[in-house]
């Protein structure tokens, strides 16, 4: 592939060897694309910021690069492992808290801005229609080139941090127009209220579309923010979407024929195949932990809740998994106060899929977010159930769910 | 015993040997494998219950968290992961973790042809695979 002479001086170890070793990863994954070229970014969003996701492979090989290495664009990092200011009031293991703050002192000494939010784009980190970037999380991703129309690949944790330190990618995949075109396209004939039924939408066709661009139709309603980080989780984890268009809403998708320009596979997203989203989560009984904010909780979610939960008591477990700048405002605002004389606790910089497992044995989740329902089963060996904001409130109050 | 040669496109170079460990499901290193002991534990996956130790790992391709490249790392460096990754199209979030683990990867190889228990022998520089069918 081609490469500017400052390319090459990176390349060639000319500006030391962590700078050496970033290039050689790019280098390596643009050839294996067939990439002609690097590009230029404007920021990063760092995955693999939680010490359960690198392990100590992971930390060492962060640890390394903080040796000598610095950002050269701005970069926003993903949940950690731990709530940072109030991880021991939460019980979460002193070994790991340990092992994590190492972690995040390693980022923060190369410059990252210390967000640990999986919702950069609602605060710190927002790109503009076309811009290059190379972004981890793949719920944040799917929102970033579908909802604003930036361009990034899935980053893992290794190519952000050599895009951190170079400010460079390969130029491949949907950095380029030509790949950017859907390859199904999805007649939604069932209207989607919620974003929770965003989230059945999103699961249901990411089994099928697995990394293909589904184009959706039918969708009248201009969906909010919150339905689209919904339809985003849910898509990137029962497949691995990076991109959808949304006709006549998303940018990129003035029209059909702006987003499809071939015969595509078409598939219905109607009332059976919705209620067959619903069906992959389907426990019903006692409950012990009910789960909101994932992807991280918006003011909006949090007010919504807040509404639903004022003057009443949790009986089951009950977080809220946020930023701590969300946070912050949610306290200046009346909806902390209700939430936290509910019982309910607001977790901030992480949550149970990014968090080590809690020592308490819950056995049977709710929760309103698929990404959720979908990673929990496996990482805590419990039952989950989708359900809708207000079901899972009702489950909270109640300890139940039928 | 029957014996198949399979060709593919290199991704991380280097030869690799053992039984295959097949599925035709997409898969997440983050959420669906626990690193410490290698087995997979995503409800419902049909290679639930069973463990990447020591096997040449064939699936289509990876889905989900990009966490799971780290993840794929920190499950190799535990001494618990695949020993080589065939996949029919390569998704970078696992490309990126075999990069960094320096574990023999190909992609573009017709899976159809390659079962859990037969033994393979890949080269990855090469783009070869060469499947030993098991005894039926």
């Amino acid at each position: 592939m081609y490469l500017t002479d400052e390319e090459k001086s990176m390349l060639n170890g000319e500006r030391g060897e962590i700078i050496q070793k970033c290039m050689k990863v790019l280098v390596t994954l643009g050839e294996i694309y067939g990439a002609k070229r690097m590009l230029k970014i404007k920021s990063v969003h760092f995955p693999g910021v939680s010490y359960r996701v690198t392990g100590d492979a992971g930390l060492n090989y962060v640890k390394e690069a903080s040796t000598q290495g610095s950002f050269i664009v701005p970069a926003t990092l993903n949940n950690v492992g731990i709530d940072m200011h109030n991880w021991e009031e939460l019980g979460f293991d002193p070994d790991f808290a340990h092992s994590q703050i190492e972690l995040s002192k390693a980022y923060a000494k190369m410059g990252a801005v210390m967000s640990n939010s999986c919702t950069p784009y609602l605060y710190g980190n927002i790109p503009m229609f076309g811009e290059h970037v190379a972004w981890g999380e793949s719920s944040a991703i799917c929102f970033v080139n579908s909802v604003i129309g930036a361009r990034t690949n899935r980053e893992g944790g290794p190519t952000a941090l050599a895009a951190a330190i170079t400010g460079r990618v390969p130029e491949y995949g949907l950095h380029l127009d030509e790949n950017r075109k859907g390859t199904i396209r999805v007649a939604v004939n069932v209207e989607l209220l919620s974003d929770t039924d965003f989230a059945s939408l999103g699961y249901y066709i990411g089994t099928i579309v697995g990394k293909g661009i589904p184009v959706f139709t039918g969708i009248k309603n201009r969906p909010t923010t919150e339905n689209l980080k919904a339809l985003s989780a849910a898509l990137a984890s029962s497949g691995a979407v990076a991109l959808f268009h949304i006709v006549g809403i998303t940018p990129e998708a003035a029209t059909l024929e702006a987003v499809i320009d071939k015969d595509v596979p078409v598939y219905s997203f109607g009332e059976k195949e919705y209620a067959e989203a619903f069906e992959k989560f389907n426990y019903s009984g006692d409950v012990d932990f009910v789960v909101f904010g994932c992807p991280h909780a918006s003011i909006q979610e949090i007010r919504k809740i807040a509404s639903l939960l004022k003057g009443k008591k949790v009986k089951a477990e009950t977080w809220i998994c946020t930023s701590h700048q969300i946070k912050d405002l949610a306290a200046q605002m009346d909806s902390l106060e209700i939430l936290e004389e509910a019982g309910v606790t607001i977790v901030c910089d992480t949550c149970p899929v990014l968090c080590q497992t809690l020592p308490r044995g819950y056995k049977n989740v709710v929760t309103n977010s698929g990404k959720m329902a979908h990673y929990i089963r496996g990482l805590w060996d419990v039952k989950s159930r989708l359900a809708q904001v207000e079901d899972c409130v009702k489950a909270a109050v109640s300890g139940r769910l039928e | 015993m029957e014996k198949i040669i399979l060709e593919g496109r290199k991704i991380v170079e280097g030869s690799a040997e053992g039984e295959a460990l097949v599925t035709s499901q997409p898969l997440s290193f983050m959420g669906s494998v626990n690193p410490k002991t290698g087995y997979i534990i995503e409800q419902g996956h049909e290679l639930e219950g069973q463990c990447l130790k020591g096997k040449i790992f064939v699936f289509p391709f990876s889905k989900g968290s990009t966490g799971g490249s780290y993840m794929l790392y920190d499950v190799v460096k535990n001494g618990v992961g695949p020993l080589g990754i065939i996949n029919s199209d390569a998704e970078v979030v696992c490309v990126i973790g075999a990069i960094v683990a320096e574990l023999p990867m190909l992609d573009q190889v017709n899976l159809e042809r390659i079962e859990t228990g037969d033994y393979i022998r890949m080269n990855a520089t090469d783009g070869v695979v060469e499947v030993t069918k098991k005894a039926k």
